[in-house]
């Protein structure tokens, strides 16, 4: 740790140096960033032009009639009625996305949509008065190294699973109902049969888990045994009809009607655990 | 006859040059503009900077074709959620199909704001990268760090309130989560998931509410710190790369290793070659 008075030396002699034996900005470094800013331009022109060419205007032919090397140019209409669709954030936000798979609700989802995320900025924030040294050179800056490395690691890997992450649509879920329904047993309860489809194909799966179908996101749980936990239907309808009302602000109202959310709670009221 | 045609061409010139000067004399003179110019593109900047030091200005021009391009973005595009019974969408889908399909170079103004938002996020963090490998931030610059970090916390909301603004399934539903997230903060995490909805559900307010953050209050105050930003940079000048010996904080009384490995870490030949007075 150096003191006020050597940092203060050691800026005089730099701002000495500088004067002395530095170069002008115009042109020598006002070259590099020229050039660098015309690579950045046609960098972005490259990529418009290339997700522009590849797609086309009906978002429903990529993957059949364009090839949408860059995704589509559009998805359909936004539709808040439409619940089958598997939500996902720009690219660089995949890092906080996938965190929230380590982390389950309502236990410790906090950690993963607050927790680290506030640590990680407040270090970032607070990074020049934890570190103190004068030395700049790498090979002497072991922490420096090492905490740069693991954070790189870290954010590469989370974005990695995050844009590997594959979510089942809804058309391949309900195709396991009738599994479902009888591993759980409940076959014969046309109710839950009922809810079950609901859950299926209302996107349920996007975040929670159902006897290994389903991705965990978003913190939430697997509801392969929700009965043994002990909830009334008419709790587990009044908590899927509003979430928020039960501190849960991760789930969102899917509107559905009291028969669907009748025949929901009967399909969880029926899920006791495979036997 | 030359003696004379030469004075006539110089005076000739003369007069060109006074009326070359008189513009940016009058500008200098009411505003000292012109110095703090010269004193921008002339100040020094150590000997051994180098494409390293370019990330910052690529992120700046990154930056800058964002606002050109949503400048015009915005000349065509309606933040207005409700559904036009003709078409069967909403005011704000149409609009961004319009952009992108119909208008003459739409797709290029639109693709470049929707990829250049990539770049420009990748770009802080090289850029980010860079200072923290190079020990940039250390003393008298920590004030720019701050600065910096702000302006990638800033640059990363631009890229969450502009990701709503197609108004698609991709972008709604992205924003549900985004929101519903921001709501399981400690007590202020539900205030703030209810002012970014603008209501108890995602819809037209929460779309013209975003837009309005993604198109004045943001950029507003990305501009203003990227000021601050090179105001400081200018200021306090640009930090040679840790291993320069010269204008740097290595000691002047170490001897460069003889047989270190060159690169990051270490002088390069080159660098050598010129500390040694090759080019000052």
């Amino acid at each position: 740790m150096a003191t006020t008075d050597e940092w203060r030396r050691q800026h005089q002699r730099y701002k000495e140096d500088v004067k002395r034996r530095g170069k002008p900005f115009y042109p020598y470094a006002m070259f590099h960033d020229t050039v660098m800013s015309l690579v950045v331009v046609s960098v972005i022109i490259g990529l418009a032009a290339v997700w522009y060419y590849t797609s086309g205007e009906d978002p429903k032919t990529c993957g059949s009639g364009d090839s949408c090397l860059l995704g589509p140019r559009y998805s359909e209409p936004a539709d808040p009625a439409t619940t089958n669709f598997v939500p996902r954030p720009d690219w660089y936000f995949y890092f906080l996305f996938y965190l929230l798979r380590i982390f389950k609700w309502p236990d410790s989802v906090i950690l993963g949509t607050v927790g680290i995320p506030t640590v990680m900025l407040i270090i970032a924030f607070a990074l020049p008065f934890l570190d103190r040294r004068m030395e700049r050179r790498l090979t002497r800056r072991p922490v420096a190294i090492v905490a740069a490395i693991l954070v790189v690691i870290s954010m590469g890997e989370l974005t990695y699973k995050g844009a590997i992450a594959k979510e089942a649509l809804a058309s391949e879920v309900v195709q396991a109902v009738p599994s479902w329904a009888q591993r759980q047993g409940f076959a014969n309860n046309a109710e839950a049969v009922a809810g079950a489809k609901i859950f299926a194909s209302s996107g349920c799966t996007a975040c929670h888990t159902y006897l290994g179908t389903g991705s965990s996101n978003q913190g939430a749980p697997d509801l392969s045994a929700e009965a043994t936990r002990g909830k009334s239907k008419q709790q587990l309808m009044a908590y899927i009809r509003d979430p928020s009302q039960f501190g849960n602000n991760i789930m969102p109202k899917f509107g559905f009607s009291d028969q669907q959310l009748s025949q929901l709670a009967a399909f969880l009221l029926a899920s006791k655990g495979p036997k | 006859m030359a003696v004379t045609t030469r004075t006539r061409k110089s005076a000739r010139r003369r007069q060109l040059e006074a009326a070359i000067n008189y513009p940016i004399d009058w500008l200098e003179e009411r505003s000292g503009l012109i110095g703090g110019l010269r004193y921008f593109l002339f100040r020094k900047v150590p000997g051994d900077t180098n494409w390293f030091h370019t990330l910052g200005s690529a992120t700046l021009t990154a930056f800058l074709v964002q606002a050109l391009t949503g400048v015009i973005l915005a000349m065509y595009y309606q933040p207005d959620a409700t559904v036009n019974p003709a078409t069967g969408t909403s005011a704000a889908y149409g609009s961004i199909q319009h952009i992108t399909n119909d208008l003459t170079l739409g797709w290029l103004v639109r693709g470049m704001h929707k990829w250049g938002a990539s770049v420009f996020i990748i770009l802080l963090f090289f850029h980010m990268a860079r200072v923290f490998l190079f020990g940039a931030y250390k003393y008298p610059r920590e004030l720019n760090w701050i600065i910096g970090v702000t302006l990638l916390v800033f640059g990363m909301l631009e890229g969450f309130t502009g990701y709503l603004l197609p108004w698609d399934q991709t972008a709604y539903w992205a924003t549900v989560v985004g929101i519903n997230l921001n709501g399981t903060a400690p007590i202020l995490g539900p205030f703030l998931a209810d002012f970014l909805r603008g209501g108890a559900e995602i819809g037209g307010d929460t779309l013209s509410r975003f837009y309005s953050l993604h198109m004045l209050l943001l950029p507003g105050a990305i501009f203003a710190l990227i000021g601050l930003h090179l105001y400081l940079v200018i200021r306090l000048g640009v930090t040679s790369p840790p291993w320069s010996r010269e204008a740097a904080g290595t000691d002047w009384n170490e001897k460069p290793s003889e047989n270190g490995r060159s690169g990051l870490t270490q002088p390069s030949g080159r660098s050598a070659w010129r500390r040694n007075g090759a080019d000052t």
